[in-house]
């Protein structure tokens, strides 16, 4: 009798556990197509504004030693991220994390890894200030902006100001980025939910079944971006980097220095901490930002770390329940998936991403000039710059 | 950062320097630097060089292998040597210099030789001469030179084991690089380092006499007829203090956009008002905001001056004789000085007297590029 009870009770744990597994999160809204890109009331969009952001974003005038802009670690060609496992930040450095894309970043509400931002205006000049990423001297850039007579006139049609306020290219970037998004009309799985009957194939619609069910997937990547922009702690393998490459073990102390880890901690710390550097709370050690699932085949590779090079090996870290970490999710278990529905799972997370990257041209830079060299708005092209007295050095253009 | 003020303010009269100071105090001081002027100028000398400074060996050893390092700078590209080869008397021979990649600077870099003996620091004097560390400092860290991260200098030290042995060998075994024992390090190096000494020293302790006839004749214009000594006396033939020469300001400035865009910033940094108005380097001003300041620099030293060209605050002139024939000349525009009226043969005795004022250079071992070394993090 005591071991039919136990029979039934271990019987209705499995049958619970499987029941979990296989229906959806009961809270977790269902995939759906991207709404129109929030548009914050402080930085509205107009067609000069994104066209100066435009040239901002790939301007290396931005950095300090005029080598490094956005669009040098967010490659159009390789999904607006790098195909770098770590970032490779300025010159002398390799970051510790793997840079997200820009696509579709306009949709986040916390963004980075750790979810320490909270606004791409705020990202962009985070990114081109901090000594890592673009090391650039606020004076010094503004003032590179302020000798280019097509940016004044530019800022001051945009902007209104007589000279070029960096504030303001921050905010140009983030409109010029908030374009920087899925198109529905070219991803499989949006034509599926728009009613386009073949916009998946067999294997993506298999797939898509067991996003949502067996494999547990949309417990945590639901919604429009496929993500619910919760933190989570999945045991990632560590990334080899951090103990082979000189760099990168610089850039974790002083990541964790910047933010203000105790000395006597950070020097004991070798590894990312994650979600804790905002919250303080142990238990929120090695968590990071659920990534949104749209347009991955772009933008390999992929975690927090960048430690996994194809979308199989994360399906396959998935499939064996995570990694061994303390405050693992509990979301977490070994899937038991077969072969082919590892494979599934693999095409239906293709079928989230644009049939086409997509692509902005890289805009031709305009020059910086003698200062009062232009009274009018259309001589900036007509001059050239005559030949520095030093010999030529790297640098700006 | 210090607030030096007018020229009377350094060194002379440093009571001056509050522009809050009522009117009828600063009169007061005014007529005092004027009571002080004087019996200084009975004083002004050429004095041989002191003995070398005390400095901390191990300090200055390890002062030495950071002044070559260019992880220091913000992308690993630039050392202090860089714009202050000590082959050239460290200095840069350029007549702007050229600064942090992707900037070009506005002013001249001068020497370094001897720098413990000065008395402002910079064209502008915006720092102590005590203050070398400082200096340092805002060398390895402004966006301008070197555009270094503090933190990352320590960290990466960290990981070059030969320095970190340095570093532990100064600080002790159990200590981690520290971003202001870094700078005092520098510093430490940068007093061990002095001109060498002359003909002219010797002749001023009296050990010997034998001056050459144009050297001479060039000494006695220097002292008399001349009156370069009125401000550059002492050991470094300078006085340390602020003048306004007039020297025309370097065509760079106005034709490459990336010295305008240092020299403007700079002034915005500074919190020189209207900015975007200025378009020459008003020198002292940017720091007193007195504008009695405008256009003054602090004196140069005279010592190495065979290595150290082109000359003045912003490279204008490639020769002594160019040098000698402004101040003959009376200077530029609003120059405190008068013409002399020299004759041909005095400014040439004066240019002699001037590069006696020189010797060859002792070599300066550059330490061997490090490599990066790895941390056992696990069980560190």
């Amino acid at each position: 009798m005591r071991r039919l009870t136990l029979a039934l009770l271990a019987a209705a744990v499995v049958f619970g556990a499987m029941l979990t597994l296989a229906m959806p999160h009961p809270t977790a809204p269902a995939l759906a197509t991207l709404p129109a890109v929030p548009i914050p009331a402080h930085n509205p969009m107009s067609q000069p504004k994104l066209h100066l952001g435009r040239l901002l974003f790939f301007d290396a005038r931005l950095s300090g030693d005029g080598s490094t802009s956005c669009a040098s670690c967010h490659v159009a060609q390789m999904g607006w991220t790098h195909s770098d496992p770590l970032a490779r930040g300025y010159p002398g450095h390799r970051l510790w994390r793997n840079n997200p894309t820009v696509l579709n970043a306009a949709h986040y509400t916390r963004l980075m890894w750790d979810g320490t931002l909270d606004s791409l205006e705020v990202q962009a000049r985070s990114a081109m200030q901090a000594p890592v990423e673009g090391n650039g001297k606020a004076s010094m850039v503004e003032m590179r902006l302020r000798l280019v007579p097509e940016y004044v006139a530019l800022f001051r049609e945009v902007f209104g100001t007589e000279w070029p306020q960096l504030e303001h290219a921050w905010q140009a970037i983030a409109a010029f980025e908030r374009t920087l998004v899925s198109d529905p009309l070219q991803v499989p799985f949006d034509r599926h939910l728009a009613g386009d009957g073949n916009a998946l194939t067999p294997a993506a619609r298999r797939g898509m079944a067991l996003f949502e069910g067996k494999a547990g997937c949309l417990q945590c990547h639901n919604g429009a971006l496929a993500s619910d922009q919760g933190f989570h702690a999945l045991g990632v393998p560590r990334q080899p980097q951090f103990d082979s490459s000189a760099l990168v073990q610089i850039a974790v102390r002083w990541q964790n220095r910047q933010r203000d880890v105790p000395r006597a901690v950070y020097r004991d710390v070798d590894e990312d901490l994650g979600r804790y550097y905002q919250t303080r709370d142990p238990a929120d050690i090695g968590k990071f930002r659920t990534p949104s699932l749209r347009e991955l085949k772009y933008t390999a590779p992929y975690m927090h770390n960048g430690v996994f090079a194809t979308l199989r090996e994360v399906v396959d870290f998935f499939d064996r329940g995570g990694g061994d970490v303390p405050n693992k999710s509990p979301k977490l278990r070994p899937l038991g998936l077969s072969e082919e529905e590892k494979n599934d799972l693999v095409a239906f997370l293709e079928a989230l991403s644009m049939d086409r990257p997509l692509i902005v041209e890289t805009p031709k830079l305009p020059p910086m000039l003698p200062l009062d060299a232009c009274a009018n708005p259309g001589c900036a092209r007509s001059l050239a710059l005559r030949p520095s007295s030093n010999p030529p050095k790297k640098g700006l253009p | 950062m210090s607030q030096p003020g007018s020229s009377h303010a350094f060194g002379v009269c440093r009571a001056a320097r509050s522009r809050a100071r009522p009117w009828g105090m600063r009169a007061m001081a005014f007529v005092l630097g004027l009571l002080v002027l004087p019996s200084e100028a009975q004083e002004a000398r050429v004095l041989p060089l002191p003995a070398p400074a005390a400095v901390r060996p191990v300090l200055a050893e390890l002062g030495r292998h950071l002044f070559f390092e260019t992880r220091l700078s913000g992308d690993g590209s630039r050392s202090c040597a860089s714009c202050h080869a000590p082959a050239k008397g460290f200095a840069d021979g350029q007549a702007l210099s050229r600064g942090y990649n992707g900037t070009e600077h506005f002013r001249n870099a001068p020497g370094l030789l001897s720098v413990r003996l000065r008395e402002r620091l910079m064209w502008d004097g915006r720092h102590a001469g005590a203050n070398l560390a400082a200096v340092v400092r805002e060398m390895l860290t402004d966006g301008q030179f070197m555009n270094g991260d503090a933190r990352i200098m320590e960290e990466r030290i960290r990981q070059i084991p030969p320095l970190l042995t340095l570093w532990r060998r100064a600080f002790g075994e159990a200590s981690e690089p520290r971003s202001e024992q870094l700078f005092e390090s520098i510093a430490e190096y940068l007093r061990s380092l002095d001109f060498p000494a002359t003909l002219v020293d010797s002749a001023l302790r009296g050990e010997s006499a034998a001056l050459p006839q144009p050297v001479q004749e060039g000494l006695r214009l220097f002292t008399g007829k001349a009156g370069c000594v009125a401000c550059h006396h002492g050991p470094l033939l300078s006085d340390g203090k602020a003048h306004r020469l007039g020297v025309a300001q370097h065509p760079a400035l106005q034709r490459e956009p990336l010295r305008m865009v240092s020299l403007l910033r700079h002034h915005t940094e500074m919190g020189l008002p209207n900015v975007m108005a200025e378009r020459s380097d008003v020198g002292v001003y940017a720091i007193s905001k007195n504008p009695a300041d405008r256009g003054r620099f602090i004196t140069p030293g005279l010592r190495g001056l065979a290595q150290t060209g082109p000359y003045m605050h912003n490279g204008r002139y490639d020769s002594l004789e160019q040098v000698v024939e402004f101040h003959d000349g009376g200077g530029g525009a609003g120059s405190e000085l008068r013409p002399l009226n020299l004759s041909v043969r005095e400014r040439q005795a004066l240019v002699a007297f001037l590069l006696s004022l020189s010797a060859p250079l002792a070599a300066v071992a550059e330490p061997p590029a490090y490599d990066y070394g790895l941390v056992d993090g696990a069980r560190r």
